[in-house]
């Protein structure tokens, strides 16, 4: 957007920031997310566990929180400037959204931040100042990965796909009040949207919603660079018995390359790679209801009743 | 259904390259590189990647020599060419004004200007949008029908000049791109400086040499195996390689580095990483400068410092 006031053109709303999960045992998660993902824990506190992936520089990209049940407390996106709180605050009130700030030293990681509920239910956040704990190089002559990672060992966190009863309503949300862009959708044979691919960061998806309860979270997603990754990933998941959900596979939706598996607590996890680089003015894919499956899962053409049922 | 943005620069949209043999080079670079004609005239050949949505990203000149005619970089809004040029203006460089369709087929609303490396430099908005080669409907994950190597998309210009630190000053502060990765001499000025908009490793990138000199032009590949294959294409058609399937320190990206028909060099290239715009960059130091550029020889090669176009 536009800033008058100083003359520079910013971003806005930049990429996502971190996912907030609860979990029923959190020595079973901080096993899983270091020992079989490979990301470090950066903080814990009484209930809840900071994770990020070794290429990521700020704070946290994963918080668990201690809970019986599974769930989605919160994700956050990451805005440029300060007074981009301010402003997507105000658009937010003006149509009639809560919006709550959180004070600088109440949320652990980070600064100030406003959240607030989704016409579907879930919380999302926005934030600028994570802090900023540096990433696993050197930023004088690195080496390009460090030595000694473990597990899969993404690099970054990547999206997140989420429920929605009304997709067409949250897509509309994101796009109107968030200034978000829709890539790709899936109609269903009413000509309702079903799925709906957003985003910020000129790639396929930073967020994406299917059709389903309100509140729940599909998955999150790890970014790999390389198909050849995914492979050793799913190396990684098979050793370690990890519950492969699908995949390897390629999705038609954004043309990424995919393995679906569920963490032990049952929050389905996700590799990705490949994709596109859309432009602001990308003319939105569509994906008609006789090509469901292949808009899922490229390969198989068909979807599985776990794709459609199990969310946490 | 998508609203305005108002992002500034967005991307690398394209490059003029001089070439002596128009009629060799779109050869190569239609059957060879894979990139898809889009429209000719006489004296230029234009050029796109299969999975491009504007009409070129390549144009080829024919000229007496090589090099580089311009380069363009996409902008988002009108208001922000506005905006652009006034901060151009305000450094003291001379802009021009152009219209849809006057200075290339396609083209959009362009302001244009020199940089100070001697490059001249057009900010585009509302190029005439062809479409990729995929439907919008229902679409396959790429099309059936490629040749060459086919990359799906340009990805960054690498170019010369002889005042490093103040190109690096002028694409900050005027142009609002970012310092990812530099390479530093002992004295303290930069060799050479890597700077984005896209929020990847670098969209553009200058090292010392002569003002106004080109150094290459990359294409995006999305996998390591794809360097391979582009390797064997080169080796398949006599192409000039210059620098087989390797790893840059700088970037942390896989290359392979080759010339067209007419000198240019050319790159593909994946890998990399995302950049925030408050990450801190990396500095490479003058002993290091080999592993910056080719990490597993760690020494760079006479011609990648000395030949260019």
């Amino acid at each position: 957007m536009w800033n008058a006031s100083c003359n520079v053109c910013h971003m806005g709303i930049l990429r996502l920031s971190h996912v907030d999960i609860t979990v029923p045992d959190l020595e079973l998660a901080a096993a899983y997310y270091t020992q079989v993902i490979g990301m470090t824990i950066t903080e814990r506190t009484d209930d809840r566990i900071f994770f990020k992936c070794w290429d990521e520089r700020d704070h946290h990209s994963l918080a668990v929180r201690y809970h019986p049940r599974l769930g989605l407390d919160r994700f956050a996106f990451k805005v440029e400037h300060d007074d981009d709180l301010d402003h997507y605050e105000s658009r937010l009130e003006a149509v009639g959204t809560t919006v709550d700030r959180v004070a600088d030293g109440e949320e652990v990681g980070q600064g100030e931040s406003i959240r607030f509920k989704l016409p579907s239910g879930q919380e999302m956040e926005l934030v600028r100042d994570v802090h900023k704990v540096g990433h696993a190089l050197p930023l004088v002559n690195p080496r390009p990965y460090p030595d000694g990672l473990i597990g899969i060992a993404p690099p970054r966190m990547d999206h997140l796909l989420l429920h929605a009863e009304e997709v067409p309503e949250v897509a509309k949300f994101f796009i109107e009040h968030l200034d978000f862009r829709l890539t790709e959708q899936l109609l269903d044979a009413g000509g309702h949207q079903a799925i709906a691919f957003l985003e910020r960061s000129h790639q396929p998806h930073d967020v994406a919603f299917a059709h389903g309860p309100n509140g729940a979270i599909h998955h999150f997603s790890y970014w790999l660079d390389d198909w050849d990754h995914v492979r050793r990933a799913a190396d990684i998941l098979a050793y370690n018995g990890i519950s492969i959900d699908i995949g390897p596979t390629r999705h038609g939706l954004t043309r990424g390359n995919t393995i679906y598996f569920f963490d032990p607590m049952g929050t389905r996890n996700e590799v990705f790679t490949g994709g596109y680089r859309p432009d602001p003015d990308f003319p939105t894919i569509t994906w008609t209801d006789e090509r469901a499956g292949r808009a899922v899962f490229y390969y198989e053409g068909v979807l599985n009743e776990r794709f459609q049922k199990v969310h946490s | 259904m998508n609203r305005p943005t108002h992002e500034g620069i967005l991307r690398l949209s394209h490059a003029a390259i001089r070439v002596p043999d128009l009629e060799l080079a779109a050869a190569y670079y239609t059957e060879v590189v894979g990139l898809i004609e889009t429209d000719r005239t006489p004296d230029q050949v234009y050029l796109k990647a299969w999975d491009e949505h504007q009409h070129h990203s390549i144009i080829l000149e024919s000229a007496p020599t090589y090099g580089l005619q311009y380069l363009g970089f996409k902008v988002s809004d009108r208001s922000e060419l506005d905006r652009l040029a006034k901060r151009v203006e305000d450094a003291s460089t001379p802009i021009t004004r152009h219209g849809p369709g006057e200075l290339a087929i396609g083209s959009g609303d362009i302001v244009r200007f020199m940089a100070p490396s001697g490059h001249v430099i057009d900010l585009e908005y509302g190029q005439k949008q062809v479409g990729s080669a995929l439907p919008l409907v229902n679409p396959p994950p790429a099309p059936q029908d490629l040749v060459g190597m086919h990359p799906p998309r340009i990805d960054h210009i690498f170019l010369m000049c002889e005042d490093v630190d103040g190109i690096h000053d002028f694409f900050t502060e005027v142009l609002e791109f970012r310092l990812t990765e530099q390479i530093k001499a002992d004295d303290g000025h930069q060799l050479a400086v890597f700077l984005e908009r896209t929020h990847t490793a670098h969209d553009i990138a200058f090292v010392t040499g002569p003002n106004g000199a080109f150094h290459h032009v990359a294409f995006w590949v999305d996998e390591w195996g794809d360097l391979r294959d582009g390797a064997d294409m080169c080796a398949y058609h006599g192409v000039n390689l210059d620098v087989s399937p390797m790893r840059h320190g700088a970037t942390r990206g896989c290359g392979l580095y080759f010339f067209d028909p007419a000198g240019n060099r050319n790159e593909l290239f994946t890998g990399g990483y995302r950049f925030d715009p408050d990450d801190k960059p990396t500095t490479w130091t003058e002993a290091e400068m080999g592993r910056a550029i080719f990490f597993y020889e760690g020494k760079v090669n006479t011609r990648w410092l000395e030949v260019h176009s």
